[in-house]
């Protein structure tokens, strides 16, 4: 029993197939309030908790302990005037936002979300190739990027995207290799597709994280490096840049631009311990399946922040050389250590 | 000559600084906030705070001594239609909140104690309309703001 089916069943009275095609829409908009509602979490939780260890108090005023707080910004930001520059060139500038957007958005359908007491599986798609599709979308938002810094005529604008650029050549590829370590992993286990998230959530039975030390730790830096947060800031580098790629982008826009950062460290947490900490597999995992997800990607989003918090930014040759240098080689040892590992029969 | 000795810094191990540096962050999300919410919750002052300058008009007796030793100005002497035997000349303190820096200066040199200082900081006042007259330094806020 699944989400969709369940929906069916309670619509039945309308026959099998308006049923199910009901049942389609209103799963889709599921995961779109879920996906909204999880970005706009982020943004508060991630106010109160920086709030809380520089010691202030942090959004207090709008509704209870501020928890209408990112409502009240979204309102402003949406009636704001969309300042556009001179010069533009206005279609790659008005899709870009949509890009990182609409790929954030798709990113969070692939998950496989697990069950939840009487809801059944609450996973929405079952693709034999949903990790790769996974990948496609998040290496789609470095195109939003770049395109939003050479399109909006301005210089600090091609020089962050430039620096985003940069960054995202030099983590790509030690990110797609820990990848392949875990798609290794999971083919050893029998009767499972390993290019399905849902299938290396189940080849878990011990958590990839503890078998493949290395490899986590080049993941989670990949990840805060595609989300480029704090120490890999510096495609934004405010202190530098003014805001880098996003300078020339006002209202809405740059709505899409804030919620895809925060998004993407959201959905970055979840790929992370869907991948290495086996996703929602826990104790009674038949009813709070989506509960030990849920969980394991709040310890991984605080740790994420409290690095965003903690660190200076790195300079762009240093990060470059960082991942050239260091997590290639340190991605390639731990694909041999894994190959050692499969041979084995350790997994 | 002196002899420049070359200190061996201590081996650092990568990212174990950085974890540090984490971990000290991290603390803090224990400890209590340091923000005073101002409006609705004050914080202490110390004893010997002071803010708002008061005048008694019956002591005051126009000596401009506290006019001299202003330090940027703030006080100026106002002529005031009062019968005051001591004060001959009919000229008092006006001070201009908005350059008052505090110092204290004119309650010291007051021969007569005339000028005081309280500890109210609440000024009634807002967007440079600092200027007491001597009469109205005399009253409390609360009459001031009436």
């Amino acid at each position: 029993m699944n989400l969709l089916t369940r929906i069916a069943l309670i619509l039945g009275f309308l026959g099998h197939y308006p049923a199910y095609i009901l049942a389609y829409i209103i799963e889709t908009l599921i995961v779109l309030i879920f996906a909204v509602v999880v970005v706009a979490g982020m943004v508060y939780f991630f106010r109160k908790y920086m709030a809380r260890v520089q010691m202030r108090i942090g959004p207090n005023r709008v509704g209870k302990y501020g928890v209408l707080q990112v409502m009240a910004d979204g309102l402003k930001l949406i009636q704001k005037e969309s300042i556009m520059p001179q010069g533009r060139d206005d279609l790659p500038y008005k899709v870009a936002p949509l890009i990182i957007f609409i790929a954030l958005i798709m990113g969070f359908v692939f998950i496989p979300y697990g069950p939840l007491a009487w809801l059944g599986t609450l996973t929405v798609t079952h693709s034999d190739v949903s990790l790769v599709i996974m990948f496609a979308l998040i290496a789609i938002m470095p195109i939003g990027e770049l395109l939003s810094g050479i399109v909006s005529n301005n210089k600090y604008a091609v020089l962050g995207s430039l620096r985003g650029v940069a960054k995202d050549i030099s983590f790509e590829v030690p990110m797609m290799l820990s990848v392949l370590a875990i798609v290794m992993m999971a083919s050893a286990t029998k009767g499972i597709s390993p290019l399905d998230l849902n299938g290396i959530v189940q080849a878990q039975n011990i958590p990839f994280a503890i078998l493949e030390p290395l490899g986590f730790f080049v993941f989670l830096i990949s990840m805060a490096a595609r989300a480029s947060y704090s120490p890999f800031d510096m495609g934004e580098s405010d202190s530098e840049l003014v805001t880098g790629n996003t300078t020339e982008y006002s209202g809405l826009r740059f709505g899409m631009f804030y919620l895809g950062l925060f998004g993407t460290i959201f959905l970055g947490s979840m790929i992370l311990s869907t991948m290495y900490l086996g996703g929602y597999n826990g104790p009674f995992v038949d009813d709070l399946g989506f509960i030990w997800l849920l969980i394991k990607t709040m310890v991984i989003v605080v740790i994420s922040l409290t690095i965003w918090l903690s660190m200076p930014r790195v300079r762009i040759d240093k990060f470059v050389t960082f991942g050239w240098k260091y997590l290639l080689p340190i991605s390639f040892i731990n694909l041999i250590l894994t190959g050692f590992l499969v041979l084995g029969g350790i997994s | 000559m002196i002899e420049v000795k070359e200190v061996e810094e201590p081996r650092r191990i990568p990212i174990i600084g950085s974890i540090g540096g984490m971990y000290t962050v991290f603390k803090h999300l224990f400890k209590k906030p340091v923000t005073v919410q101002y409006p609705e919750e004050k914080e202490n002052q110390g004893d010997r705070f002071r803010f708002r300058i008061y005048l008694s008009t019956d002591d005051c007796v126009g000596c401009t001594l506290c006019e001299q030793v202003c330090p940027n100005l703030t006080i100026t002497m106002v002529s005031l239609d009062k019968e005051n035997p001591r004060n001959k000349r009919k000229i008092y303190p006006a001070v201009n909140f908005g350059t008052c820096t505090v110092c204290r200066n004119c309650e010291e040199i007051c021969p007569t104690d005339a000028i005081y200082l309280k500890d109210v900081f609440e000024t009634s006042r807002t967007k440079n309309s600092f200027f007491y007259s001597p009469t109205e330094l005399e009253k409390n806020e609360d009459e001031v703001r009436r």
